[in-house]
């Protein structure tokens, strides 16, 4: 009989086989996450000609579980910029309170504000935010404890340009005039590259036409990804600040396209 | 000074025969050398004020600041030792960090000025240490509303941060001073530094514990009136005067400790040059009895 | 020597409360040759005059890049100044790795601060023997701080320290009011009568001995910031400044200009 820990409760070795014991070994790298447990699906981003606008459905999903659905998944850093979250749950709200201590930190040093520089100069701007993320989530990637989130980070850089890039947790990071993490990638760009194929499309698009083309992606996302929600929260970051709406409702929903598709669920036909 | 070259004074954390530690005793005398501290805790605020004395001309004006801010909520002035005071403010800071680490809400302020009393009480307790040079005094305002727990995405647990009970008062305006020593309690008025004594007197003619106690605004006013009487005995040498302010989420700051806006400062500072000016006028005679307190010391 | 109980370690108080390990590590920054600071809104300079041991010597250098938006200037020992020196290039080097900024001029003053003031409270260390002068630009402009071996920070509009610095500060102090409206030039000019002040008889500013830093930012059209990056100016470099406040010219040019700020 094997009396060594190991082997308690298992089946015999002679019979079964040894057990694989590489298990067991506590040597090689510490790895946390794995994989996401809670996750919350796209975000949505594209720039216009003073500022960004940005959305993400207000859904965590546990698996196919619709668990959560009031789940805010942008985040307002120091007043002037915003980071939507997708991917895990929990490593977002780590995010989330890393970044509150980020920006407590931050205000120790930056000057008073004052009426004619309401945020104060010497702040972290869209563009540092960024690059602080990259760094982070690059370094926890490389201590192969990542963070699962994908990340986008809207806000205006050191020139007051708008500003709007993503990272993942491999760290990689880029920028467009619009960008989409998730199945937003696949669904929603081609959409919004219609409106801001570059920069220079971008520049002229309006307020009121950047809120309208991420509305209507948020509205192909919910109609066709099946991990999102009709309740979504919307931001558009400027110069004048962010403007933040956490409890919208797609409108005007047709679902007249469902009855021509075919193939999917218990349909016989 | 009886004690000097009995040798009891010469390391820290060494009693003498009549139970006293004499470096502590000696890093007060760096305190009593510094600019006057104060803070006031009114019904619904906290002020700080301090009299930052101008050592040089070319120093830039306002840009020194020597009020810290702590988390959000909180602030620390201190007098004594600015080098030390800048250590045991980012101390401050530490400590509201990890709370928030571990509890995911700020530090209420009794719990902040309890962890700063313990540092500064662990500098009395080794040989390879010196106590800090400064007293500090610590204000905040612990916020009487459910607030969200850090990182909180959705609605969240209906208690609200740190489990408070439902028909129970929460939070409010507190102000505590820690001395060398890692004594500290809990005040109405505080006052340290070269100018406390002037300055006692004036915090308890205020009424801070009554029913009618001061608004915050007056207690800015009253605050700077204090440093200007506090400082009305060494009149050779300049200063300047820095003020901040905490109220509650319904209050001027909305929970946060900040400046004192330029224009309402400036507006304290010329009432209380006022102040100062009749008082001058007014009487001569109680001039005369201070002098004579100072003969007694 | 004046010797005493309490002046053995920098963790001991004197019965007035004093520690004088602390303060004479304060004389040895006046033991360095003097370097002078002033910032404008546009820039931030310093000056130094350089010291060799011997005639046919090298001068010892006062003056040393941290960044592409600061440099200091050093009196005292040259070897604690290496230490914070290099403190001060991992810092804001690091930061801009992480942030993609230049660091803020007092975050990175208060971080040397820190690390002095805890040389004064521990048995066993002793505070750095060097005061520097602190001179660069971020996003909210020019900055000057002075720094002192207890660990003390202040920001200045001008300032000087090391050997004879007062007459230099005298100078500072007269001409205080001119300063924010100054130029490059005329702020390095400034600079260098400064320190002509605290010269020993006899002694005048030579290319040799004259070590000049710049910073400066200006902003541009797109509201962004442009800096001018820290730089030093040394040997011929440094001539036309030199010539430019020379004492037979004192009467005429350098008057002249000083017109021009009143008006």
């Amino acid at each position: 009989m094997d009396h060594r820990p190991q082997a308690w409760g298992r089946p015999r070795d002679d019979v079964y086989g040894a057990y694989d014991a590489s298990y067991l070994q506590n040597s090689g790298p510490k790895t946390v996450t794995q994989s996401p447990v809670v996750t919350g699906t796209s975000v949505i981003a594209i720039k216009f000609n003073e500022g960004v606008v940005i959305a993400a459905d207000n859904l965590a999903s546990y698996g196919s579980l619709a668990r959560f659905t009031d789940v805010k998944r942008l985040r307002v850093f120091l007043d002037s910029s915003v980071v939507g979250f997708g991917g895990d749950v929990s490593d977002m709200q780590f995010l989330d309170r890393h970044l509150n201590e980020l920006a407590i930190d931050e205000a120790y040093d930056a000057a008073e504000p004052t009426p004619e520089t309401p945020t104060s100069p010497g702040t972290l701007n869209a563009a540092n935010l960024h690059k602080y993320l990259q760094k982070l989530m690059y370094r926890r990637r490389n201590d192969f404890d990542p963070l699962w989130n994908q990340i986008l980070v809207a806000g205006l850089d050191a020139a007051s340009k708008p500003f709007l890039a993503s990272v993942d947790l491999r760290g990689t990071a880029f920028t467009s005039p619009s960008l989409a993490t998730g199945f937003g990638s696949a669904l929603a760009q081609p959409i919004m590259r219609k409106y801001a194929a570059t920069e220079e499309d971008a520049a002229r698009l309006t307020r009121e036409q950047a809120v309208d083309v991420v509305k209507e992606c948020m509205k192909v996302l919910f109609y066709r990804d099946a991990r999102s929600l009709d309740k979504y929260s919307i931001a558009v970051v400027t110069k004048a600040g962010v403007e933040l709406k956490e409890n919208e409702q797609l409108e005007r929903q047709s679902w007249a396209f469902a009855e021509r598709i075919k193939g999917y669920g218990t349909q016989t036909v | 000074m009886t004690s000097i070259g009995t040798g009891y004074d010469l390391a820290n954390s060494i009693f003498s025969p009549d139970g006293r530690n004499f470096q502590v005793e000696y890093a007060v005398k760096a305190v009593e050398n510094g600019g006057t501290s104060i803070g006031i805790r009114c019904k619904d605020g906290v002020v700080l004020a301090v009299e930052k004395v101008v050592a040089s001309k070319l120093l830039k004006h306002g840009a020194n600041k020597r009020i810290a801010t702590v988390d959000r909520h909180l602030g620390v002035v201190y007098s004594g030792m600015v080098p030390d005071g800048r250590h045991f403010v980012d101390r401050a800071r530490d400590e509201a960090r990890a709370w928030r680490d571990t509890f995911k809400t700020p530090i209420p302020t009794a719990d902040l000025a309890s962890r700063l009393g313990g540092y500064m009480q662990a500098y009395t307790l080794y040989q390879s240490v010196r106590p800090f040079g400064i007293t500090a005094i610590v204000g905040g305002f612990d916020s009487e509303l459910d607030t969200p727990v850090d990182g909180e995405v959705g609605s969240g647990p209906k208690c609200g941060a740190g489990g408070k009970g439902e028909g129970k008062k929460h939070g409010g305006p507190f102000l505590y001073m820690i001395e060398p020593s890692g004594l500290y309690w809990g005040y109405y008025g505080a006052a340290t530094g070269k100018g406390r004594q002037a300055a006692k007197a004036e915090l308890e003619k205020l009424d801070l514990s009554g029913s009618g106690a001061l608004s915050l605004e007056e207690a800015v006013k009253e605050a700077a009136r204090i440093i200007y009487v506090a400082h009305d005995d060494n009149k050779d040498k300049e200063f300047e005067l820095e003020m901040s302010w905490i109220s509650g989420a319904d209050g001027p700051t909305k929970g946060k400790h900040q400046e004192v806006p330029k224009a309402l400062r400036e507006e304290a500072e010329r009432l209380a040059k006022k102040a100062i000016e009749k008082d001058l006028e007014g009487d001569d005679d109680e001039e005369e009895k201070k002098e004579g307190d100072k003969m007694e010391e | 020597m004046f010797r005493n109980n309490y002046d053995n370690d920098s963790v001991t108080f004197s019965p007035q409360g004093r520690i004088f390990q602390v303060e004479y590590a304060a004389e040895a920054v006046k033991q360095g040759s003097v370097v002078v600071g002033i910032a404008s809104k546009t820039h931030a300079v310093l000056v130094a005059i350089k010291r060799n041991a011997e005639e046919l010597s090298s001068y010892q250098k006062k003056l040393f890049p941290i960044d592409e938006h600061v440099g200091i200037a050093i009196a005292g020992l040259t070897s604690d100044a290496r230490v914070l020196s290099n403190f001060m290039k991992q810092q804001c080097l690091g930061h801009r790795l992480t942030y993609g900024r230049n660091m803020p001029v007092r975050s990175l003053v208060d971080m040397i601060g820190s690390k002095a003031q805890v040389n004064t409270q521990h048995y066993g260390k002793r505070p750095y023997g060097v005061g520097l002068l602190v001179a660069g630009v971020d996003e909210s402009g020019p900055h000057l701080f002075e720094f002192q071996p207890s660990g003390m920070t202040e920001e200045m509009q001008a300032f000087a320290i090391g050997a004879r610095s007062q007459m230099a500060r005298t100078y500072l102090e007269k001409n205080l009011d001119a300063f924010a409206a100054c130029g490059r030039e005329e702020l390095v000019r400034h600079g260098l009568k400064a320190l002509k002040e605290s010269l020993v008889q006899d002694r005048e500013l030579t290319v040799e001995n004259t070590s000049v830093g710049i910073a400066g930012v200006s902003k541009a059209e797109d509201g962004s910031t442009k800096v001018e990056p820290f730089k030093v100016f040394d040997g011929q470099d440094v001539n036309a400044w030199i010539e430019s406040v020379a004492d037979n010219k004192e009467g005429g040019a350098a008057e002249g200009e000083g017109m021009d700020v009143d008006g």
